[in-house]
């Protein structure tokens, strides 16, 4: 099984199944031949089918981008999967394992993936995009014939991207002696070219050269929308009409702003399905890749000692914490349009909080957690303005530097309110979580930077050490604590005694501190999520209807602070916040874990 | 309440205890009125005490620090004027000192080690009233007195006891001036152990030291067993407090079975009541034992899975590294299930299996603990297994059988390794494997709770664990010794671009968090005897329950002559406990090839 063999670059839907991957095989072998033999489908076929991973409305879009002329017949399809997994009852998940393996292994040679980051000289792409494609490539994660194209309205050589793309790289990974020949064989398959994002006639002229790259093969065309806002649709209509994949699939990875409001943002989703299905959109929030957020579902559904406790009878409050260290930094136009609660809140907290507060799924397969998702989202009370508190950065002076204020900056106008701090307090009115206060903290220009959920559990009812807690019971109750960033970590709060003669009680941790028990590094977010778009995992990728569900808790309360033109609180550059935030933490009863005397 | 928290000694019901100050009041006021009804009858005194005793008892709930036996041993005289005394200052009670301020400077304290030559004595004893000394933990008053049948002067009783004596906790500078202050304070009285004689004189030397103060006497036996009952008499007749109280430690063992125990038990009852008797058990005075409680019941995110709905089985292991090494005579005569299993570790259970009880108060504790072992079914043959240690080659060097032991028969079939499985019968534990697993010659050395839990229902992520879904669930592992530490085993995800799953600790580590050395047990078991704290030790009932569980047993195993599975010194103990576990659907946490620990 060669191809198990670079398993660590897998996306868990295609092989979770580690653990049976020596001994199958032989059912790979009766798999292949029951596939192959019953349904007839062609070999050019499989791929879509695999990177759709069994759901139904993956062919759509695939079907669509594709020529009318591919032997497409998914019902038989589907039916003759049924059939042999009922066949295969009894080795099901082989079975399926192999599924994958085995359509690997057979079209690997013939499939050819292109990456095309639009606005390839832009930042992002820069930073985090051709590196994390790098990083793939030097891992052997990405598949045999890849290439990337570089696309943007610059006029460069292949060679000049090359060199622009060469600074950003780096062998992070582990100091393999070959890194430098990795670096260059990746350079090889970067390619540019160059056009307006409006022009369909630049496209075509770009899916001309993707053709030469592709020669003949079967075609998979990953578009990754590095560009603002504005020009998203025209990129995608003229990428859609004259760019798709003739034969394979074409996919679209979009970053935010996902719109303001619910109504750009429907409009956003409007318009981009003029031209893409929604199993084409993948629209990118790249905290859903961040190592501990992965890993929040698995320690909730893989230990029995978490989802006991998962609920309103045990969980105080939860909070979802966001600061960053440094302010707009003479790039606060784009920040100024949207401020802290679009760029963070609405996607990458509420994202999180999701995650965080869904029911068990029936699988682990993107469409079941993203149901569960957006039924969270659904069952939550639009926020009120009474619920947020928004603060602003204003200047400071220490040590002798002096810290700007948000409206120095040069990019943003001297009066702008826009919030770069808020809180909010969120509730979730479901059986689970009805009166459970979710409370959500992003700032920018504050003292550390830090993202963390913190779940604070009750007080022990009756407990028989209360003397030893002092008046307020909450304060020594249990804390579970996963740090996204920096320096991963989990621990969870625990009263113990401290040793000694006496009968005093201490809050510990029960630790897991990832660099001390992975030495490895951990990969960006953006490895990830692009690996998982090439596979077309969507699990961490947002679906339609959860944007919306988003937008709608957000819009009042955006509406109503724009419309009351409602004047931040100022905090210092490099302080804790506006003290607000305690105030409305106090309201619900809660103490923010992130500011207590201890930390 | 500033005192409470300053003062790092105070045991820790006298810490809390929500009722103490009403006790107190509640015991002077019984002090009071049973005064005059022993007025002069000091002969059948003892004897109507240990009558009204339990209904006092209950009355009380617990009774704290003055016994009610206190008075049983006084001489009528000294009662009245004191009783007033103490009843004044009810006011300025301090409930987390034994006595009050007043009092406590009128007071003294004698601790007798009686057996003072002895290995424990001059090992453990002896070190931890020096601890206890220098963290100022001993009342004002206090005097050590040596007994034993040896010779000795107080210089040689202090030479001797010096050598053992160091300044672990925290080298201050004053450690030797300490020393010698405390040095000072140690006496030696030879004499018989079963000549009332003796121990008149000692009460005489004793009388010296207080000097007509309160007198409150605490006896520690480390003696053999046959000698404790004879000890105790003339302790009792002889050298009992007239006017404070006397208070007896007895060590293990506590007879050989349940007719031994009973009959021990009966004997030291005709000389002293129930609250007089501190049966210590010094693995409840160690640090993770004591705070499994806390872990329990002031933590939320334990108590919901502390039932037979979340925990699979729990494992209680004890191992020992090295033999009987030529002291093999007394412990062949035990045998590992009575010198570990039946008290160390079945105690050990029985915390952790109990209900909540009522308060922290050491009646309460007590009482939910006899109720776990009297749920408990008497250990059956095939529940147990038998192993000896046998002669092993390693490295050139080789080491020796149990019976190699000069001091052990040849033929002897003593076990120095057992495993046993245990049931509960009530409704939180029913059907959930209690495994106790202890031995010599072992490995390591090492002594551990783990507690596995039972694996994720539906588990969405299980095709990531293979075949044997329990293969990997959570487990909570308390490290007692060595290297005190408390983890819980959790699944996360391997970091990286995969879904492999992985088990990872959530971890603490005493030694990293509390840098300061932690008390040894007996330091612990010392101070709440002298604070008549009486959580930490055992109750006549409880060794009764304990002793019902493993007699029946015990004898079947002597009867039929259970040969013991032999395993090599220094391995990791006959597979014949795997196959125990197996059968109970337990895989032990401790011998699993991915523990690297």
């Amino acid at each position: 099984m060669a191809a198990l063999s670079s398993i660590h670059c897998r996306s868990y839907s295609y092989s979770p199944f580690l653990f049976s991957s020596s001994s199958s095989s032989i059912n790979g072998q009766q798999f292949q031949r029951i596939n192959f033999s019953s349904s007839g489908i062609s070999k050019r076929f499989l791929p879509a089918k695999l990177f759709s991973q069994s759901r139904k409305n993956s062919y759509h879009g695939v079907v669509l981008m594709q020529d009318v002329a591919m032997p497409v017949n998914p019902v038989e399809n589907e039916a003759s999967f049924k059939k042999v997994k009922d066949g295969l009852l009894s080795s099901i998940t082989s079975a399926e394992e192999l599924k994958e393996t085995a359509g690997f292994d057979v079209n690997k040679d013939e499939s050819t993936v292109i990456i095309t980051v639009v606005g390839a000289s832009g930042d992002l792409a820069k930073k985090k995009i051709f590196p994390a494609l790098f990083a793939l490539y030097y891992e052997d994660c990405l598949p045999k014939h890849f290439t990337v194209f570089g696309y943007a309205r610059s006029k460069m050589t292949d060679a000049e991207l090359r060199n622009m793309v060469s600074k950003t790289l780096t062998c992070r990974i582990d100091k393999r002696e070959n890194c430098g020949e990795k670096m260059d064989q990746f350079l090889k398959r970067c390619f540019y070219d160059s056009g307006q994002y409006d022009s369909e006639e630049n496209f075509t002229q770009l899916d001309k050269k993707l053709k030469e790259h592709e020669g003949g093969r079967l075609s998979n065309r990953l578009f990754y929308l590095s560009i603002p806002p504005n020009i998203f649709i025209d990129a995608v209509r003229c990428a859609s009409m004259s760019a798709s994949s003739a034969n394979g699939w074409t996919r679209v990875i979009v970053e935010k702003p996902f719109g303001r409001d619910s109504e750009s943002s429907a409009a956003l989703t409007k318009a981009l399905k003029q031209y893409l299905e929604e199993d084409q959109i993948f629209r990118i929030d790249h905290y859903l890749g961040k190592e501990l957020v992965e890993n929040l579902s698995v320690l909730r559904f893989s230990n029995l000692i978490f989802e006991p406790l998962w609920s309103r009878q045990y969980i105080r409050n939860v909070q979802l914490i966001f600061s960053e260290d440094f302010g707009t930094e003479g790039r606060g136009g784009y920040f100024d349009h949207y401020g802290i609660i679009r760029d963070i809140m609405q996607n990458h907290l509420l994202q999180i909080l999701a995650l965080f507060a869904m029911e068990t799924p029936v699988s682990l397969d993107a469409e079941d957690i993203r149901n569960e998702k957006v039924k969270v989202l659904r069952s939550m009370r639009p926020i009120r303005l009474e619920d947020v508190v928004i603060g602003q950065y204003k200047s400071h002076i220490k040590g002798g530097i002096t810290y700007p204020a948000y409206t120095d900056d040069k990019t943003v106008p001297k009066d702008s309110l826009t919030p770069t701090f808020a809180a909010a307090a969120l509730f979730i009115d479901n059986a689970r979580w009805d009166g459970v206060p979710f409370l959500m903290k992003a700032g920018k220009a504050l003292h550390s930077k830090r993202a963390e959920i913190r779940v604070q559990f009750r007080h022990v009812p009756g407990n028989l050490y209360n003397r030893n807690f002092g008046t307020d019971l909450d304060r020594a109750t249990n804390e579970l604590v996963i740090r996204v960033q920096p320096d991963e970590a989990i621990y969870l709060k625990i009263n113990n005694k401290v040793p000694g003669l006496g009968m005093r009680l201490d809050c510990s941790n029960l630790n897991l501190h990832y660099a001390a028990r992975y030495s490895k590094e951990i990969p960006d977010a953006y490895e990830r999520l692009l690996l998982d778009a090439i596979e077309g995992e969507r699990r961490l990728f947002i679906r339609s209807d959860e944007l919306d569900a988003a937008w709608s808790l957000f819009t009042p309360v955006l509406k109503e602070l724009e419309e009351k033109k409602i004047i931040p609180e100022y905090y210092p550059y490099g302080s804790r916040g506006p003290v607000g935030a305690h105030y409305l933490a106090a309201r619900y009863n809660v103490k923010w874990g992130d500011l207590g005397a201890e930390q | 309440m500033a005192t409470r928290l300053t003062t790092p000694c105070s045991s820790s019901s006298t810490n809390f205890s929500p009722s103490s100050s009403f006790n107190n009041e509640a015991k002077l006021f019984t002090r009071f009125i049973s005064m005059p009804r022993k007025y002069g009858l000091s002969t059948w005194v003892s004897h109507i005490h240990s009558k009204t005793h339990a209904r006092k008892h209950f009355l009380l709930n617990s009774s704290n620090e003055h016994p009610l036996n206190a008075f049983s041993l006084q001489d009528g005289l000294a009662g009245n004027p004191l009783a007033k005394e103490r009843i004044e200052p009810p006011g300025k009670e301090r409930p987390s000192i034994p006595m009050s301020e007043a009092e406590k400077e009128e007071s003294t304290l004698s601790i007798t080690v009686v057996g003072a030559s002895g290995d424990l004595a001059n090992k453990k004893i002896f070190p931890a009233l020096f601890a206890l000394f220098y963290e100022d933990c001993l009342p004002e008053n206090f005097t050590v007195f040596g007994f034993a049948r040896t010779k000795l002067t107080d210089e040689e009783l202090r030479n001797m006891i010096s050598k053992t004596l160091t300044c672990r906790i925290d080298k201050r500078e004053n450690c030797d001036d300490k020393m010698d202050q405390f040095l000072k304070r140690c006496f030696y009285q030879a004499g018989q152990y079963n000549s009332e004689e003796s121990f008149l004189e000692l009460d005489k030397k004793l009388k010296e030291k207080e000097a007509g103060k309160l007198s409150n006497r605490l006896f520690y036996l480390s003696i053999p067993p046959n000698i404790f009952v004879d000890v105790v008499r003339c302790a009792s007749h002889r050298a009992s407090s007239a006017n404070g109280w006397t208070r007896v430690i007895v060590e293990k063992p506590f007879g050989r079975d349940s007719e031994s125990s009973g009959e021990l038990t009966r004997c030291l009852k005709q000389y002293l009541t129930e609250d007089q008797i501190f049966r210590i058990d010094h693995y409840l005075g160690k640090e993770l034992v004591e705070n499994l409680s806390v872990l329990r019941f002031s933590n939320l995110v334990f108590e919901p899975l502390w039932s037979r709905n979340y925990i699979r089985n729990v494992q209680l292991i004890f191992s020992e590294d090295f033999g009987t090494e030529g002291r093999g005579g007394y412990f062949d005569n035990y045998g590992i299930i009575r010198d570990i299993m039946q008290n160390h570790l079945l105690q050990i259970l029985a915390l952790f299996a109990m209900e909540t009880p009522v308060s922290l108060e050491a009646e309460d504790i007590r009482n939910e603990k006899v109720k776990v072992l009297r749920s408990m079914k008497p250990l059956k043959l095939e529940d147990v297994i038998v192993g000896q240690y046998k002669g092993h080659g390693k490295g050139g060097k080789s080491y020796p059988a149990y019976t190699d032991d000069p001091t052990v028969p040849k033929d002897s079939l003593t076990p120095t390794f057992a495993a046993a499985a245990l049931f509960i019968n009530n409704a939180r534990w029913d059907g959930i494997p209690f495994l106790m697993k202890a031995g010599k010659a072992l490995h390591v050395k090492r002594a551990e709770i783990r507690v596995q839990f039972r694996h994720v229902p539906g588990n969405l992520y299980k095709r990531n664990f293979g075949t044997d879904l329990d293969k990997a669930t959570n487990e909570l592992v308390l490290r007692v010794q060595p290297d005190e530490a408390i983890y819980l085993k959790i699944n996360n995800k391997v970091p990286g671009l995969g879904m492999r799953l992985d088990r990872s600790d959530l971890n603490l580590l005493y030694r990293a968090r509390y840098p300061k050395e932690i008390p040894d047990a007996y330091e612990r078991l010392l101070l709440d005897a002298i604070e008549g704290e009486r959580r930490l030790f055992i109750r006549s009932d409880e060794l009764d329950a304990a002793w019902a569980l493993f007699t029946p047993l015990l004898r079947e195993l002597e009867e039929k002559k259970i040969f013991p599975e032999l395993y090599p010194y220094g391995s990791r103990g006959p597979v014949g406990a795997h196959y125990l576990a197996a059968k109970h659907n337990v895989r032990w946490g401790d011998l699993s090839g991915e523990i690297y620990e």
